[in-house]
């Protein structure tokens, strides 16, 4: 899983490409730290080229999730591809987690 | 040491309390220091929630213009009640009375000298209504060898309610800013002002007591499980919640995959529920009982094949709702609508409301419908 983070202005753009599982969760969660530390987190997650999210996937997006709502900040997650969207459906985190 | 007789035009005695009043400033700051924490503690200790507590320490031009007004009544500091002052602003009638109460039990109040000017209206006449106590810091509660005069000093107390304050504050500054006698007829205005908001205070604290005696009627009722008489809105939505009523069904989908369960609000599904055209919680929990066997054939159909092994607590409301729709004649338009109104509006909820569709064709609830049509 490939992550790359920008920021523009007040606004972060995260683009994840491949597969998210137990092989590379750890190594995504690390990727993903900065973001944890963000004071006032605007967060645009772009999913075009994500592949798949396994349990592990999803339970980082919510550490995520958590870490943005605890300080009031926003998160998004776009373009996801219809597999990954049906994870994210049937466990319930589409109404945890805004997607568009 | 500062001459008040010439600074503020005051007598001998009156300049000599100023004195004091300069010298003791240490005394009445941490005095006033105490009084706020003190009072802080024993509201959060009480329950009492009120939109402010102040404290202050009297100002020099203040003092010194009240000599000059009532200074003959003084003969030292010692006999001034509000050098040190505190004032809590209440939303209701009735916690001026709670809080008077604890104030008699954590202070030594000073009764001859504190007022109840809520009491003293001829029965034609309105106006100022606060509660004064005069009190003193009792040594059990604070004791500074440093500063022993400040279990001594008297420090005055107001207790009101949030309407109270802005008639106060208003009538206050109309009296200070005009310096005036006030003419008959603009006081006759005052005082029906007064009158209003007097009723309005007694207003606002009996719907407080007739909205608390129906939420504690709705909760025996929940509790009680007569769930027919109780309408379904967002209070008793939450009382019922409290019952954990998708809990048996959420541990039976979690069981599929032997998922962790994550707690999320369920809350934004009360929408969902009123479209849907619930109006009591007794037809919610029917309609958890009828369904929930479909939904966990459902959420089965999805999981099984997976390895997901994290759920949110929302799954079982949502397949409840989601097989609730599609056994009622909903299709993709309506599963779209819920989607919309859950997790806000998105080009893929018309492509989940499809998958759903298709997960439920291969189900028995559907082919069910199917056979008794």
């Amino acid at each position: 899983m490939d992550v790359t983070i920008t920021k523009n202005d007040a606004k972060t753009f995260v683009v994840l490409n491949g597969r998210l599982d137990t092989t590379n969760a750890d190594q995504f969660q690390k990727d993903i730290t900065p973001l944890m530390e963000d004071p006032a987190p605007d967060f645009e997650i772009d999913c075009t080229e994500m592949q798949y999210t396994s349990s592990q996937g999803l339970r980082i997006f919510l550490m995520l999730q958590k870490s943005v709502s605890s300080k009031g900040g926003k998160m998004v997650m776009v373009n996801m591809k219809p597999q990954v969207k049906e994870v994210f459906d049937i466990t319930g985190f589409s109404n945890i987690i805004k997607i568009i | 040491m500062e001459n008040f007789a010439d600074k503020y035009g005051l007598d001998a005695r009156s300049s000599m309390i100023m004195s004091q009043y300069v010298g003791m400033m240490p005394l009445f700051k941490r005095m006033e220091e105490v009084l706020s924490k003190e009072l802080e503690h024993f509201l959060a200790q009480n329950n009492i929630y009120v939109t402010a507590l102040e404290t202050r320490v009297k100002t020099e031009e203040s003092l010194a213009g009240k000599l000059d007004k009532k200074g003959f009544k003084y003969d030292t500091i010692f006999d001034l009640t509000d050098i040190v002052g505190a004032r809590v602003i209440t939303f209701y009638t009735d916690e001026v009375d709670k809080i008077a109460a604890m104030v008699d039990r954590i202070f030594e109040v000073d009764w001859v000298n504190s007022i109840d000017k809520r009491k003293m209206h001829q029965l034609d006449s309105f106006g100022y209504n606060s509660l004064h106590y005069i009190c003193r810091i009792p040594k059990k509660m604070f004791f500074d060898p440093q500063y022993p005069e400040i279990n001594e000093i008297r420090f005055e107390l107001q207790m009101r309610t949030a309407l109270q304050h802005v008639w106060a504050t208003i009538n206050h500054d109309i009296g200070y800013k005009t310096g005036i006698e006030i003419p008959v007829e603009h006081l006759r205005n005052i005082n029906r002002l007064a009158g209003m908001l007097e009723l309005a205070d007694e207003q606002f604290s009996a719907i407080r007591q007739e909205f608390n005696d129906y939420r504690r009627r709705v909760q025996e009722l929940v509790s009680s499980g007569n769930f027919n008489d109780v309408p379904l809105n967002g209070d008793t939505f939450r009382s019922y919640l409290e019952l954990r009523p998708f809990d048996k069904l959420l541990k039976k989908i979690a069981a599929v995959n032997q998922a962790e369960i994550h707690n999320s609000s369920v809350t934004p599904y009360l929408n969902v529920l009123f479209d849907l055209g619930f109006k009591t919680l007794g037809e919610v929990d029917r309609m958890i009982h009828e369904n929930s066997e479909d939904a966990y054939q459902l959420a089965t159909f999805q999981l099984a094949m997976t390895d997901l092994d994290i759920i949110s607590s929302t799954i079982a409301i949502q397949d409840l709702c989601e097989v609730y729709i599609l056994k009622h004649g909903g299709g993709v338009d309506a599963l779209t609508e819920m989607f919309d109104k859950v997790n806000g509006k998105s080009e893929g909820n018309s492509m989940r409301a499809e998958s759903v569709v298709n997960a439920a064709k291969q189900l028995s609830f559907m082919n069910r419908k199917k056979l008794e049509k």
